[in-house]
């Protein structure tokens, strides 16, 4: 599968970006591709471009606090899940995804 | 969409869903708004700690106690001012990205508008009040709702372009507003009234008096509540009484001091990120800032709030038996220069530390549910 993430927790200066992490080592041990956005405190960091939505197969949206420019996502298949479910069931969250 | 709860079986009723649903979107606006705020609080509560140790130290003080920077040094009179302006900032900075999680874009002039307003000291009689924290939340909630509710309104094409930079904010700020200051008053009042039901009684038991603060102080950590119980302890060090501020100036520094402590007593039950926020709120409890303990709160009021309330009113109830006079109106192990019978404040403080802390470890051990634990040890 082709994905790609986002996380954001609220205080956004490590939960945010564990998620990520075990998001991106996960889905390589599982060979998808992945891209993670993280929406610490430091702002948005390895922002996701309109064509890399465009072009991946789901769209994990890992937040527990309201996304920044989320209507990027309107248009792809996605799920929602928390910054605590990515974080410890990385890959329950990906088998949900490639599902959804 | 259902959201991260998948655990959740698919048959509940239509209607709790629902409704679990709506709370779980809530949690996460205000959360934004919290996560937005924060910054603002550490800058402006640090700047100030540090403005007011300097004028303890160096014993520039008012007539009524309090510090004076009329006669520090500029760099200190600027460090106050600017973080005096960064605190201001709190309320609409709190309420606007409530709104803006909730509505977006256009959820952002009534929410800091309404959020501005909840900072204004309200004048009742002789006395002031304002808002503050619990109003910025109420205000950042309604702003988005009737945003979200202008936004579904049929419009005109003709009108399209125009809604969102002239007909949305003035539709939206203007309900917003009327509603703000309408409840600013009543708000004000409430304190008010509070304080003079304290006022009543100090004829009665001091240490209930004392009880009574410490878990007003610790309620809204820096809201209203907190600032009826806090502007009681003020007053009264203008009528001589400095013992009530002494009672206050000890739990004002409990609840940050107690949940950072409890981050460090018990690791395991406590995320990474929570025992970096612990780290910061062992800070501002030492300056006297009882919003340190917000982030806890926010995340977890009816663990953290009940724990925090309890270890306010044992520190309060030490100090008032313990004689602990403060002459100045703030709280805090900072003020220690300017308080009456130190080691019994001291005490006073370590115990409702300790007891806060202990509460809450203990409420999250018998309440927690195990699949919460795995996961947040791994680092």
């Amino acid at each position: 599968m082709n994905i790609v993430a986002v996380t954001a927790c609220p205080t956004g200066i490590a939960h945010t970006y564990m998620a990520a992490e075990q998001l991106e080592k996960t889905a390589r041990r599982l060979g998808h591709q992945i891209k993670v956005e993280t929406q610490g405190a430091m702002g948005i960091e390895n922002e996701l471009h309109a064509s890399e939505i465009d072009a991946a197969d789901v769209a994990i949206l890992a937040a527990d606090i309201a996304i920044e420019n989320s209507e990027r996502f309107a248009k792809v298949r996605k799920i929602e899940v928390s910054v605590q479910e990515a974080l410890k069931n990385p890959e329950g969250v990906l088998q949900r995804a490639a599902v959804a | 969409m259902t959201g991260g709860r998948w655990s959740i079986p698919l048959r509940q009723p239509h209607t709790l869903r629902k409704v679990k649903e709506a709370l779980r979107k809530h949690k996460q606006y205000l959360l934004t708004g919290v996560s937005y705020v924060i910054p603002f609080i550490a800058c402006g509560g640090i700047l100030i700690a540090v403005a007011i140790t300097y004028a303890f130290q160096f014993e520039l003080v008012d007539a009524q106690g309090r510090p004076d920077f009329t006669q520090a040094p500029p760099l200190i009179q600027a460090l106050a001012r600017v973080g005096e302006k960064a605190f201001q900032l709190f309320p609409p900075v709190l309420a606007g990205f409530i709104a803006h999680a909730m509505a977006g874009r256009p959820g952002l002039v009534p929410g800091f508008v309404g959020g501005l307003i909840a900072g204004v000291p309200q004048a009742v009689g002789e006395k002031s009040a304002n808002a503050g924290f619990l109003g910025a939340l109420v205000i950042g909630l309604v702003a988005g709702h009737v945003v979200n509710g202008i936004k579904k309104m049929p419009v005109p094409k003709l009108l399209r372009p125009v809604m969102p930079i002239i007909i949305i904010p003035i539709l939206s700020t203007v309900p917003v507003g009327l509603v703000m200051l309408g409840i600013n008053l009543p708000i004000a009042k409430i304190m008010i009234g509070l304080g003079d039901f304290l006022e009543g009684m100090q004829g009665g038991s001091q240490v209930v008096l004392a009880m009574i603060l410490g878990a007003m102080i610790a309620f809204d950590m820096g809201g209203p509540v907190n600032k009826a119980a806090f502007f009681f302890g003020a007053a009264m060090i203008q009528q001589g009484n400095i013992e009530v501020m002494g009672a206050c100036a000890a739990a004002i520094c409990t609840p940050p001091l107690g949940l950072g402590l409890a981050t460090r007593l018990s690791r395991r039950r406590w995320s990474a990120e929570q025992r970096e926020a612990g780290l910061a709120a062992l800070g501002m409890g030492l300056v006297g800032i009882t919003e340190g303990a917000i982030p806890f709160a926010a995340g977890d009021p009816f663990r953290v709030i009940p724990s925090i309330m309890i270890g306010s009113m044992v520190a309060a109830s030490i100090a008032m038996l313990g004689g602990v006079g403060d002459h100045a109106p703030h709280g805090g192990p900072i003020v220690l220069p300017v308080v009456d019978n130190r080691w019994m404040y001291l005490a006073a403080i370590l115990a409702g530390s300790v007891v806060t802390a202990l509460c809450i470890n203990t409420m999250k051990q018998l309440t927690e549910r195990p699949a919460e634990k795995p996961g947040e040890n791994q680092t």
